[in-house]
């Protein structure tokens, strides 16, 4: 799986839980998933509990903090991955 | 002691943490002493505003007392304190309900810590103190991991060293006036996780004659208040452990309830 198809994963996973959904139309890989989308941190461990489902990947807990952006999540999965 | 809309640290992490600095727990424990000697004002000021200045009143009030002193002495180790959120006062509502002023004296323990937002309430000096003086530490909503580990490091010192600490397991306070078991916060599972012998007291708490959401309640109301301890466990690891202890704790709360509602309606026919 190239990064290109995770990021698109990424984004389907984290859509349903965003607030702010006007940011989801200028999503880059920098968008931050607590401030940009409005997601809150209850929230964010569900999506990277969707993450270990949907990629077959185990996140350890120190590893789930360092995701801010989701330029942070398709780095981490495509290393998990690859 | 006003809570608010208290929170749980933001961090993933739920590693257990130790390495709170010795300046840190001297703070805590400053703060602990300075808040047992001026109780002797502010718990009888607390006392006066509920019963005189808003009349509040409380269903079964000695019976509560004697149920919330039998269960934390049957207790051992650390005991966690989870209530629905419906208004900005609910922790000193709570604390008045839960124990007289002697018996908070004697037993300062049974005074839970809160966990107010830092935004809402460290912003004049006069509520800095009122939370300082209130046992409250406070936290950051969106905090930095750091940020969110130093919160915990306190809070797994304070349940350690014996004392109990209030939190709102949903987070916030329900907009629609009942436990909001969709959209709730996971803290309370990092917690349980991180310090894994931890009771949880579940208390479900409303006015009864306008009980819902809102700032404050309202002059005269009159509340019901029902507490169960449990001991949530998961055999579950990492954060789906802290979801699935969450889950327990919050399933709890709506329970009760549901049994609150059931009751009110079977009463009313």
């Amino acid at each position: 799986m190239n990064e290109t198809e995770i990021y698109e994963k990424v984004v389907g996973l984290i859509k349903p839980y965003a607030k702010n959904t006007e940011s989801l139309s200028t999503l880059t890989q920098e968008s931050k998933i607590l401030e940009d989308l409005g997601v809150n941190s209850a929230r964010l461990v569900d999506i990277v509990l969707a993450f270990e489902d949907e990629f077959d990947i185990e996140v350890e807990d120190e590893a789930a903090d360092e995701i801010w952006t989701i330029g942070d999540a398709v780095k981490l999965i495509n290393t998990k991955l690859n | 002691m006003k809570s608010g809309q208290s929170v749980m640290p933001s961090s993933l992490s739920t590693q257990s943490l130790t390495s709170l600095p010795l300046s840190t727990k001297l703070n805590l424990e400053i703060q602990r002493a300075a808040s047992r000697c001026l109780f002797v004002f502010f718990g009888p000021l607390m006392h006066l505003l509920f019963h005189v200045k808003f009349k509040y009143q409380v269903d079964n009030l000695k019976e509560l007392r004697k149920q919330y002193k039998d269960l934390l002495k049957e207790a051992k180790g650390p005991v966690l304190v989870c209530t629905n959120h419906l208004t900005l006062i609910d922790s000193i509502i709570q604390g008045v309900i839960l124990s007289s002023i002697p018996n908070y004296l004697l037993h300062f323990r049974r005074l839970p810590w809160n966990l107010p937002e830092k935004k809402n309430f460290y912003h004049k000096l006069h509520w800095r103190m009122v939370c300082y003086l209130g046992k409250c530490i406070p936290v950051t909503r969106k905090a930095s991991p750091k940020q969110a580990k130093e919160s915990t490091d306190k809070m797994l010192y304070i349940l350690n060293r014996g004392d109990l600490i209030s939190i709102f397991p949903e987070g916030k306070r329900s907009r629609t006036g009942i436990v909001d078991d969709e959209d709730f916060s996971y803290g309370t599972g990092q917690l349980l996780k991180s310090l894994p012998n931890t009771k949880v007291l579940c208390i479900y708490m409303r006015g009864i004659k306008n009980g819902g959401f809102a700032n404050f309640p309202s002059k005269g109301e009159r509340f019901h208040l029902s507490m169960k301890m449990t001991t949530p466990t998961s055999e579950l690891k990492g954060l789906r452990k802290v979801r699935d202890l969450s889950i327990q704790v919050i399933s709890e709360i709506k329970k009760m309830e549901e049994e609150y509602f059931e009751h009110e309606v079977s009463s009313r026919k």
